[in-house]
Protein backbone atom coordinates (compact mmCIF):
# COMPACT_ATOMS: atom_id res chain seq x y z
CA UNK A 1 0.00 0.00 0.00
CA UNK A 2 1.69 3.44 -1.02
CA UNK A 3 2.25 5.64 1.84
CA UNK A 4 -0.64 8.32 1.43
CA UNK A 5 0.89 11.47 3.56
CA UNK A 6 0.89 14.59 2.15
CA UNK A 7 1.68 18.00 3.14
CA UNK A 8 4.31 17.46 5.37
CA UNK A 9 7.34 19.23 3.78
CA UNK A 10 9.10 15.89 2.40
CA UNK A 11 9.63 17.21 -1.05
CA UNK A 12 12.36 18.35 -2.15
CA UNK A 13 12.79 21.54 -0.29
CA UNK A 14 15.64 23.38 -1.87
CA UNK A 15 14.88 27.27 -2.11
CA UNK A 16 13.85 28.15 -5.51
CA UNK A 17 15.76 31.00 -4.76
CA UNK A 18 19.60 30.95 -4.02
CA UNK A 19 21.47 33.08 -1.40
CA UNK A 20 22.24 35.72 -4.28
CA UNK A 21 18.75 35.58 -5.83
CA UNK A 22 17.22 35.77 -2.78
CA UNK A 23 19.41 38.90 -2.27
CA UNK A 24 18.67 40.29 -5.86
CA UNK A 25 15.15 39.67 -5.31
CA UNK A 26 14.83 41.20 -1.84
CA UNK A 27 16.54 44.97 -3.15
CA UNK A 28 13.73 44.85 -6.29
CA UNK A 29 10.72 43.89 -3.40
CA UNK A 30 12.19 46.87 -1.02
CA UNK A 31 12.40 49.60 -4.25
CA UNK A 32 8.37 48.61 -5.20
CA UNK A 33 7.78 49.44 -1.28
CA UNK A 34 9.78 52.65 -1.40
CA UNK A 35 7.35 53.71 -4.24
CA UNK A 36 4.69 52.35 -2.22
CA UNK A 37 5.21 54.49 0.60
CA UNK A 38 5.73 57.87 -1.63
CA UNK A 39 2.61 56.78 -3.05
CA UNK A 40 1.51 56.44 0.19
CA UNK A 41 2.45 59.89 1.71
CA UNK A 42 0.93 61.36 -1.60
CA UNK A 43 -2.70 59.92 -1.61
CA UNK A 44 -3.57 59.10 1.91
CA UNK A 45 -5.04 61.72 4.43
CA UNK A 46 -3.26 63.00 7.12
CA UNK A 47 -0.84 60.56 6.31
CA UNK A 48 1.88 61.92 8.31
CA UNK A 49 -0.23 63.72 10.83
CA UNK A 50 1.42 61.15 13.56
CA UNK A 51 4.61 62.81 12.03
CA UNK A 52 3.67 66.50 13.12
CA UNK A 53 3.87 68.52 15.75
CA UNK A 54 0.16 69.37 16.69
CA UNK A 55 -1.42 65.44 16.93
CA UNK A 56 -5.08 65.67 17.31
CA UNK A 57 -5.73 63.76 20.48
CA UNK A 58 -8.88 62.32 19.19
CA UNK A 59 -6.50 60.52 15.94
CA UNK A 60 -3.87 59.35 18.06
CA UNK A 61 -6.33 57.56 20.50
CA UNK A 62 -8.15 55.54 18.16
CA UNK A 63 -5.05 55.14 16.04
CA UNK A 64 -4.09 53.09 19.19
CA UNK A 65 -7.11 51.57 19.68
CA UNK A 66 -6.70 50.22 16.12
CA UNK A 67 -3.34 48.95 16.34
CA UNK A 68 -4.08 46.80 19.32
CA UNK A 69 -7.70 45.17 18.03
CA UNK A 70 -5.41 44.50 14.33
CA UNK A 71 -2.41 42.65 16.90
CA UNK A 72 -4.93 41.00 18.52
CA UNK A 73 -7.07 40.07 15.54
CA UNK A 74 -4.56 39.15 13.18
CA UNK A 75 -2.61 36.99 15.45
CA UNK A 76 -5.12 34.38 15.17
CA UNK A 77 -4.91 34.38 11.92
CA UNK A 78 -1.34 34.73 11.60
CA UNK A 79 -1.53 31.63 13.71
CA UNK A 80 -3.42 29.26 11.44
CA UNK A 81 -1.13 30.71 8.74
CA UNK A 82 1.88 28.47 10.52
CA UNK A 83 0.15 25.35 9.94
CA UNK A 84 -0.44 26.16 6.24
CA UNK A 85 3.39 27.23 6.43
CA UNK A 86 4.48 23.92 8.52
CA UNK A 87 3.09 21.84 5.01
CA UNK A 88 4.96 23.91 2.63
CA UNK A 89 8.08 24.68 4.14
CA UNK A 90 9.39 23.60 7.89
CA UNK A 91 12.17 25.67 7.58
CA UNK A 92 9.54 29.09 7.03
CA UNK A 93 7.69 27.79 9.91
CA UNK A 94 10.10 27.72 11.97
CA UNK A 95 11.38 30.90 11.36
CA UNK A 96 7.75 32.25 11.29
CA UNK A 97 7.22 30.63 14.61
CA UNK A 98 10.17 32.05 16.17
CA UNK A 99 8.64 35.98 14.80
CA UNK A 100 5.08 35.43 15.74
CA UNK A 101 6.41 34.19 19.91
CA UNK A 102 8.16 37.95 19.38
CA UNK A 103 5.18 39.50 18.07
CA UNK A 104 2.15 37.55 19.81
CA UNK A 105 1.56 39.79 22.71
CA UNK A 106 2.48 43.83 21.95
CA UNK A 107 -0.87 44.39 22.07
CA UNK A 108 -0.51 45.22 25.60
CA UNK A 109 2.35 47.52 24.68
CA UNK A 110 -0.50 50.17 22.89
CA UNK A 111 -2.68 49.31 25.62
CA UNK A 112 -0.35 50.42 28.07
CA UNK A 113 0.54 53.78 26.44
CA UNK A 114 -3.47 54.01 25.99
CA UNK A 115 -3.83 54.22 29.44
CA UNK A 116 -1.10 57.00 29.52
CA UNK A 117 -3.54 59.06 27.73
CA UNK A 118 -6.53 58.67 29.35
CA UNK A 119 -7.71 55.52 27.83
CA UNK A 120 -9.02 52.80 30.00
CA UNK A 121 -8.72 48.88 29.26
CA UNK A 122 -12.62 48.28 29.37
CA UNK A 123 -12.94 51.63 27.40
CA UNK A 124 -10.50 49.96 24.79
CA UNK A 125 -12.17 46.45 24.72
CA UNK A 126 -15.67 48.51 24.40
CA UNK A 127 -14.47 49.74 21.18
CA UNK A 128 -15.39 47.83 17.86
CA UNK A 129 -13.02 47.72 15.03
CA UNK A 130 -13.43 49.83 12.59
CA UNK A 131 -14.55 48.04 8.90
CA UNK A 132 -11.09 48.09 7.14
CA UNK A 133 -9.79 46.02 10.00
CA UNK A 134 -12.69 43.32 9.85
CA UNK A 135 -11.66 43.20 5.72
CA UNK A 136 -8.33 42.97 6.67
CA UNK A 137 -8.68 40.08 8.93
CA UNK A 138 -11.36 38.68 6.40
CA UNK A 139 -8.59 39.00 3.67
CA UNK A 140 -6.43 36.58 5.24
CA UNK A 141 -8.50 33.91 6.04
CA UNK A 142 -9.82 34.43 2.55
CA UNK A 143 -5.61 34.40 1.53
CA UNK A 144 -5.46 30.83 3.61
CA UNK A 145 -8.43 29.18 2.07
CA UNK A 146 -8.09 29.64 -1.36
CA UNK A 147 -4.62 30.95 -2.02
CA UNK A 148 -1.94 29.82 0.79
CA UNK A 149 0.18 31.47 3.28
CA UNK A 150 1.90 33.28 1.34
CA UNK A 151 -0.02 36.38 1.38
CA UNK A 152 -0.51 36.72 4.85
CA UNK A 153 3.78 36.70 5.18
CA UNK A 154 3.76 39.19 2.89
CA UNK A 155 1.04 41.36 4.98
CA UNK A 156 4.24 40.87 7.64
CA UNK A 157 7.00 41.85 5.43
CA UNK A 158 5.57 44.74 4.72
CA UNK A 159 4.60 45.89 7.65
CA UNK A 160 7.87 45.38 9.46
CA UNK A 161 9.50 47.15 5.99
CA UNK A 162 7.78 50.01 6.69
CA UNK A 163 8.10 49.87 10.47
CA UNK A 164 11.82 49.72 10.53
CA UNK A 165 11.56 52.52 8.42
CA UNK A 166 9.26 54.96 9.10
CA UNK A 167 8.61 54.60 12.50
CA UNK A 168 12.02 55.82 14.37
CA UNK A 169 10.96 58.84 12.80
CA UNK A 170 7.21 58.78 13.87
CA UNK A 171 8.18 58.27 17.31
CA UNK A 172 10.66 61.17 17.57
CA UNK A 173 8.50 63.48 16.82
CA UNK A 174 5.77 61.48 19.18
CA UNK A 175 8.28 62.54 21.47
CA UNK A 176 7.55 66.33 21.26
CA UNK A 177 3.75 66.27 20.52
CA UNK A 178 2.85 63.41 23.20
CA UNK A 179 5.84 63.20 25.31
CA UNK A 180 8.34 60.68 25.59
CA UNK A 181 6.60 59.04 28.99
CA UNK A 182 3.86 58.26 27.49
CA UNK A 183 4.75 56.24 24.42
CA UNK A 184 7.03 53.78 26.21
CA UNK A 185 5.19 51.10 24.44
CA UNK A 186 5.81 52.21 20.83
CA UNK A 187 9.58 52.82 21.84
CA UNK A 188 9.23 49.03 23.56
CA UNK A 189 8.17 47.86 20.01
CA UNK A 190 10.26 49.20 17.79
CA UNK A 191 12.82 47.64 20.16
CA UNK A 192 11.19 44.40 18.59
CA UNK A 193 11.33 45.17 15.36
CA UNK A 194 15.14 46.55 15.06
CA UNK A 195 17.03 44.53 17.24
CA UNK A 196 15.65 41.32 16.10
CA UNK A 197 15.46 42.50 12.65
CA UNK A 198 12.00 41.65 12.11
CA UNK A 199 11.96 42.57 8.22
CA UNK A 200 14.83 40.01 8.31
CA UNK A 201 12.97 37.36 9.50
CA UNK A 202 10.08 37.48 7.56
CA UNK A 203 12.18 37.70 4.21
CA UNK A 204 13.65 34.33 5.43
CA UNK A 205 10.31 32.98 6.01
CA UNK A 206 9.11 34.24 2.45
CA UNK A 207 11.95 33.02 0.27
CA UNK A 208 11.41 28.84 1.72
CA UNK A 209 7.99 30.17 0.59
CA UNK A 210 8.28 31.46 -3.21
CA UNK A 211 8.66 27.92 -5.36
CA UNK A 212 8.75 29.88 -8.57
CA UNK A 213 7.64 33.20 -11.05
CA UNK A 214 4.38 32.96 -9.97
CA UNK A 215 5.07 33.17 -6.78
CA UNK A 216 7.05 36.05 -6.95
CA UNK A 217 4.59 37.96 -8.95
CA UNK A 218 1.95 37.29 -6.23
CA UNK A 219 3.98 38.02 -3.94
CA UNK A 220 4.34 41.69 -5.36
CA UNK A 221 0.10 42.28 -6.19
CA UNK A 222 -0.56 40.88 -2.36
CA UNK A 223 2.22 44.01 -0.95
CA UNK A 224 0.04 46.33 -3.45
CA UNK A 225 -3.79 44.61 -2.26
CA UNK A 226 -2.23 45.13 1.69
CA UNK A 227 -1.59 48.26 1.37
CA UNK A 228 -5.00 49.36 -0.41
CA UNK A 229 -6.96 47.92 2.65
CA UNK A 230 -4.24 49.84 5.10
CA UNK A 231 -4.76 52.66 3.09
CA UNK A 232 -9.03 52.20 3.73
CA UNK A 233 -8.02 52.11 7.60
CA UNK A 234 -5.99 55.39 7.27
CA UNK A 235 -9.19 57.39 5.35
CA UNK A 236 -11.65 55.34 8.02
CA UNK A 237 -9.56 56.76 10.86
CA UNK A 238 -9.50 60.37 9.84
CA UNK A 239 -13.01 60.67 8.71
CA UNK A 240 -13.84 59.64 11.90
CA UNK A 241 -11.39 61.42 14.30
CA UNK A 242 -10.43 64.92 12.67
CA UNK A 243 -13.13 65.05 9.87
CA UNK A 244 -16.10 64.57 12.46
CA UNK A 245 -14.48 67.29 14.84
CA UNK A 246 -14.75 69.90 12.08
CA UNK A 247 -17.96 69.17 11.02
CA UNK A 248 -19.06 69.32 14.91
CA UNK A 249 -17.50 72.66 14.80
CA UNK A 250 -19.02 74.57 12.21
CA UNK B 1 8.04 21.94 46.79
CA UNK B 2 10.90 24.83 47.46
CA UNK B 3 9.42 28.31 46.96
CA UNK B 4 11.11 31.57 46.90
CA UNK B 5 9.97 35.21 47.50
CA UNK B 6 9.94 37.79 44.92
CA UNK B 7 9.64 41.46 46.39
CA UNK B 8 8.11 43.78 43.73
CA UNK B 9 8.53 47.68 44.38
CA UNK B 10 7.43 50.60 44.67
CA UNK B 11 4.66 48.26 46.07
CA UNK B 12 6.34 46.27 48.08
CA UNK B 13 3.93 43.35 46.55
CA UNK B 14 5.65 39.84 47.83
CA UNK B 15 5.33 37.21 45.41
CA UNK B 16 5.90 33.40 46.19
CA UNK B 17 7.10 31.10 42.88
CA UNK B 18 8.43 27.51 42.95
CA UNK B 19 12.47 28.10 42.51
CA UNK B 20 13.40 28.04 39.02
CA UNK B 21 10.19 29.71 37.94
CA UNK B 22 9.88 32.38 35.39
CA UNK B 23 9.40 35.93 36.43
CA UNK B 24 6.45 36.17 33.97
CA UNK B 25 4.73 33.59 36.30
CA UNK B 26 3.93 37.04 38.74
CA UNK B 27 1.04 38.43 35.89
CA UNK B 28 -0.43 35.33 36.82
CA UNK B 29 -0.52 35.66 40.74
CA UNK B 30 -2.15 38.61 41.13
CA UNK B 31 -4.34 40.92 38.76
CA UNK B 32 -1.96 43.93 39.23
CA UNK B 33 0.52 44.78 36.61
CA UNK B 34 3.44 44.46 38.79
CA UNK B 35 6.07 43.95 36.17
CA UNK B 36 4.69 45.92 32.27
CA UNK B 37 5.82 42.73 30.02
CA UNK B 38 6.07 43.22 26.46
CA UNK B 39 7.19 40.47 23.84
CA UNK B 40 8.65 38.22 26.88
CA UNK B 41 11.08 37.28 24.36
CA UNK B 42 14.21 40.13 25.63
CA UNK B 43 13.73 42.29 22.62
CA UNK B 44 11.57 45.06 23.59
CA UNK B 45 12.73 46.47 26.85
CA UNK B 46 9.26 46.70 28.75
CA UNK B 47 10.21 44.89 31.62
CA UNK B 48 13.25 46.24 32.97
CA UNK B 49 14.19 45.77 36.73
CA UNK B 50 16.60 47.47 38.82
CA UNK B 51 17.63 44.27 41.34
CA UNK B 52 18.08 45.58 44.71
CA UNK B 53 19.05 42.32 46.37
CA UNK B 54 19.55 38.90 45.02
CA UNK B 55 21.10 39.72 41.44
CA UNK B 56 22.47 35.69 41.30
CA UNK B 57 19.27 34.82 42.05
CA UNK B 58 17.69 35.34 38.74
CA UNK B 59 20.27 33.58 36.74
CA UNK B 60 23.04 34.64 34.84
CA UNK B 61 21.97 37.34 31.98
CA UNK B 62 23.45 36.49 28.33
CA UNK B 63 25.31 38.39 25.93
CA UNK B 64 22.37 39.64 23.66
CA UNK B 65 20.35 41.05 26.79
CA UNK B 66 23.90 42.71 28.29
CA UNK B 67 23.81 44.48 25.05
CA UNK B 68 20.22 45.47 24.90
CA UNK B 69 20.27 47.02 28.19
CA UNK B 70 23.57 48.84 27.32
CA UNK B 71 21.14 49.89 24.59
CA UNK B 72 18.80 50.77 26.71
CA UNK B 73 21.06 52.90 29.18
CA UNK B 74 20.96 50.51 31.75
CA UNK B 75 24.59 50.62 32.52
CA UNK B 76 24.66 50.29 35.88
CA UNK B 77 25.47 46.49 36.08
CA UNK B 78 22.31 45.56 38.42
CA UNK B 79 19.17 45.83 35.72
CA UNK B 80 18.02 42.76 34.34
CA UNK B 81 15.13 42.06 31.45
CA UNK B 82 12.40 40.39 34.05
CA UNK B 83 11.20 38.20 30.98
CA UNK B 84 14.57 36.66 30.91
CA UNK B 85 14.93 35.86 34.26
CA UNK B 86 14.14 32.78 36.51
CA UNK B 87 13.93 32.55 40.56
CA UNK B 88 16.43 30.81 41.85
CA UNK B 89 16.34 32.49 45.57
CA UNK B 90 14.80 35.46 47.32
CA UNK B 91 15.30 38.81 45.31
CA UNK B 92 14.14 42.25 45.23
CA UNK B 93 13.26 44.43 42.19
CA UNK B 94 12.05 47.38 41.09
CA UNK B 95 10.45 48.68 37.87
CA UNK B 96 12.35 50.60 35.84
CA UNK B 97 9.51 53.50 35.56
CA UNK B 98 10.24 54.08 39.02
CA UNK B 99 13.78 53.77 39.50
Amino acid sequence: MPNRVHNVGYGDRTPFLNAAASAKLRAEIDEQLDLQVAEWYANVPEAAHLEGRNVDSAYYKRHLIETAWRIRLLRVAESKALAEIAKRSPEAAQVWANYEQEEMLHDELFIADLEKVGVSREQFLDTEPYLSTKLLTGYFSYLLDHEGPLGVVAYSYLVEYVNVKLEPKKLEALKGSVGESNIGGQINHSHTDINDDHPGEVWAAVRHLLRGDDDIAAFKRYLREHQSILAQYFEELYQDTIVKAEKQSV
Amino acid sequence: MALKKLTILPTGTEILLPTGSPLTEVEYETPQRLIPFGCRSGSCGACVVQVLEGFDSLGEPDDDELDFLEDLGRTGGNHRLACQCRLRGDAIVRVADDI
